[in-house]
């Protein structure tokens, strides 16, 4: 551990006019750029918060970051990858052995580490697609979930090699699945978007499966947009593999024993009514979508949830790590196990 | 380069064995590691270089020529991906006393800090104790271009022997502790002939009374030699066909399995007819235990594994030609290995400890470098 800097460039840390720093501005701005993630733009905001902050000892800065950290957690419904981001960035910053001669000299060198990091990181899906094209055969057919970056780098280069097919899950509630349909079939592979009630109809049909993730945790398991933990038991009954792909920065320390261990569960998640009847559609909302649809026709109206109804469900889920079969990252192919390795190398002493 | 006579002769030695691999003159995992180590310190005993990535890339341009000729042998490019692995850590022990210290300019980076966890203390003082004694390493010299080469050679040879010793001594290293994996009034079931399971069988004999059930193995019917070499070394044995092996396994405590090659996954390529018994041990929950070198670890998942078998043999010994009417009607097929998954293997027994089939990923990392896993 490097001992606390001494204070001798307190003042002139402190000079600079930066007044309002806002962490969360910060990485909001950092996430507009689509090749960002959230760990990453969680990593850049850290950076920038160390470089605008006065903290004159270690102490201090590393209570800077929590509290960035802790606010950056508080804004967003769904912290699991930004907090994997955080909390990487933390404890490289904590364990960092440096020999700078004052504490702005090792400032300005961690966010130059946080900076070249996240430049670096951008190559992590290239390597992340070049690894799983092996292990995709030509003809294969492939049922992905949702969207994920990583996941469409891989299939856009595996179709430049080999002939693929891919089913894509709808993934309601956020219909994310259509977006990966859509620019799969504007690069011209083959593409199906099946119900997600329909994937162990479509199983028996399929090669492998590939998913990307919010978060891999310590015990190897994967959070992902929920659904892929059904997909991964129906492929297990199905002898089928199911793959994550996961650039290492995703790599989480969380140990969930269950879906409701997450950070995400709610009490509000999966409750009931408080009163029989209360959960149902309010009167307006219902008339509303019923007016919408009476247009086209009368007769077969088609139910929706209404939006009351998708907020008491997760957006989220825990795939247990039995279920997985590998894990591709920056890092090499991994067996869930593997995966844990590299979370304790980093977090346990 | 090419004309020189040391290169001749390198190249000669390694055409012989390449072609001795595609005549199958040379068979079986231990032979093939052993005949390829010693080319390999036989070239780099004559080879001429002066700088560390001239003689990485003969090795690796001599293991692809090898790889080619047989690519089912795994142990081949095993042994030659292990080679490089030892000269590349000799190089680096050897030249951290002439490089100038690098600890300032080797500061962690968050990448790294992923990679290999959290700096370890021990580092620091190692690199200030090494001084500039034998710092006489140096590349490219252009007065004496075989100055590296007299340096490093020593060295080198050194690393080689390692690994020979290795592979001769690994039957000895994986049957130390079999007594402590068989006990007695044991009924364990093994099938085909595998050295490294016959000699922890033998090793356990003198301790323990157990009974060995042999698989004939059809159609090669090795498991009729290992039956033989079993009960001459004292111990009783039963050989059974093929087929009972599912009706057998209630009564069976363990299945012993020989490998051809384990992959990065965890599964195995082994003889034909271990799927058939691990099968069989899964329905009955009967641990399946597997015995191989560490020289059989493959940095390759499955990857075409759905034919189930990698080789292979030849069919007049399912279908002869003495049943001539027969053979132009019908396709007859030997496949020589099964492909075993991770999941119906329960432990890897090593000669250098045991191990599940999920951490076999890791030993990979550490016997071998990721740039050598494509030669």
């Amino acid at each position: 551990m490097p001992g606390l800097a001494t204070m001798e460039t307190n003042t002139s840390a402190s000079v600079s006019p930066v007044v309002s720093f806002d962490i969360c501005e910060t990485y909001a701005s950092f996430l507009k750029n689509e090749e960002l993630s959230a760990p990453l733009a969680a990593i850049l905001a850290l950076s920038k918060l160390i470089e605008t902050s006065d903290a004159g000892t270690m102490l201090e800065l590393v209570k800077a970051l929590n509290d960035g950290a802790g606010a950056l957690k508080a804004s967003t419904s769904n912290p699991i990858s930004l907090n994997a981001g955080c909390e990487l960035f933390i404890a490289f910053v904590t364990l960092l052995p440096h020999d700078s001669a004052s504490f702005s000299d090792l400032k300005l060198e961690l966010v130059r580490q946080g900076q070249k990091y996240a430049a670096e990181a951008l190559t992590y899906r290239d390597k992340i697609a070049n690894l799983a094209l092996g292990f995709i055969k030509d003809d294969s057919v492939i049922l992905t979930h949702s969207y994920s970056r990583v996941v469409m780098k891989t299939l856009l280069r595996a179709h430049e090699r080999k002939r693929i097919s891919v089913y894509v899950t709808e993934a309601r509630p956020r219909g994310l699945g259509l977006r990966t349909y859509e620019e799969l079939t504007a690069a011209g592979i083959p593409c199906t978007v099946v119900l997600d009630s329909a994937v162990s109809y479509v199983m028996d049909k399929v090669d492998f499966v590939l998913v990307g993730s919010e978060a891999v945790v310590e015990s190897g398991g994967l959070i992902n947009a929920v659904g892929s933990n059904q997909i991964a038991i129906i492929a297990q009954a199905a002898n089928i593999p199911f793959y994550a792909l996961a650039e290492s920065y995703k790599f989480h320390r969380l140990f969930p024993l269950s879906q409701y261990d997450l950070p995400t569960h709610t009490s509000n998640i999966l409750s009931f009514p408080l009163s029989p009847g209360g959960n149902v559609a309010s009167p307006q909302t219902t008339g509303a979508t019923k007016s919408a649809h009476e247009k086209s026709s009368n007769a077969d109206y088609i139910r929706r949830m209404t939006p009351e109804q998708i907020a008491c469900n997760p957006g989220v889920d825990y795939t247990r790590p039995d279920l997985i079969t590998l894990v591709f990252s920056d890092v090499g192919s991994l067996t869930p196990e593997g995966v844990s390795q590299y979370v304790v190398g980093m977090f346990a002493g | 380069m090419a004309t020189d006579p040391s290169s001749v002769a390198n190249q000669r030695v390694v055409e012989t064995l390449a072609s001795r691999l595609r005549r199958r003159q040379v068979v079986g995992s231990r032979e093939t590691a052993l005949e390829t180590v010693l080319v390999l310190r036989q070239v780099i005993s004559k080879v001429r270089f002066s700088n560390i990535d001239q003689l990485v890339e003969i090795i690796r341009s001599i293991g692809r020529k090898l790889v080619e000729a047989q690519p089912k042998e795994h142990t081949v490019g095993n042994t030659v991906r292990k080679v490089l692995h030892h000269i590349r850590e000799e190089y680096h022990t050897a030249s951290q006393g002439t490089a100038v210290v690098s600890t300032s300019k080797d500061t962690l980076s968050i990448a790294k800090f992923v990679l290999q966890g959290q700096p370890r203390q021990q580092n620091v003082p190692q690199k200030t104790t090494l001084n500039e004694s034998h710092g006489m390493l140096k590349e490219n010299d252009a007065d004496d271009p075989d100055a590296f080469a007299r340096t490093l050679k020593p060295v080198l040879m050194e690393a080689i022997q390692d690994v020979l010793d290795e592979l001769e001594t690994v039957y000895d290293n994986i049957s130390k502790n079999a007594k402590d994996h068989i006990h007695s009034d044991e009924i364990i079931l093994t099938i085909g002939k595998s050295s490294t399971v016959e000699a922890f069988l033998k090793a356990a004999a003198p301790y323990r009374k157990y009974t060995v059930i042999v698989a004939d193995t059809a159609p090669s019917y090795s498991g009729h030699d290992m039956a033989q070499s079993l009960s001459s070394a004292g111990i009783s044995t039963v050989l059974v066909p093929d087929s009972s092996i599912y009706a057998l396994m209630s009564r069976i405590n363990k299945v012993m399995l020989g490998a051809h090659a384990i992959l990065a996954n965890g599964g195995m390529f082994a003889i034909t007819g271990s799927l058939l018994a691990a099968t069989a041990a899964r329905a009955h929950s009967t641990p399946v235990v597997v015995c191989a070198g560490q020289f059989k670890l493959t940095p390759q998942w499955n990857l075409y594994h759905e034919y189930g078998a990698l080789d292979f043999a030849d069919p007049s010994s399912v279908l002869g030609f003495e049943e001539g009417n027969l053979v132009d009607k019908v396709d007859v097929v030997n496949p020589f290995y099964d492909y075993v998954r991770p999941e119906l293997i329960d432990a890897f027994i090593t000669n250098d400890g045991d191990h599940p089939p999920s951490s076999v990923y890791r030993l990979i990392k550490e016997a071998y470098d990721d740039e050598d896993y494509e030669l």
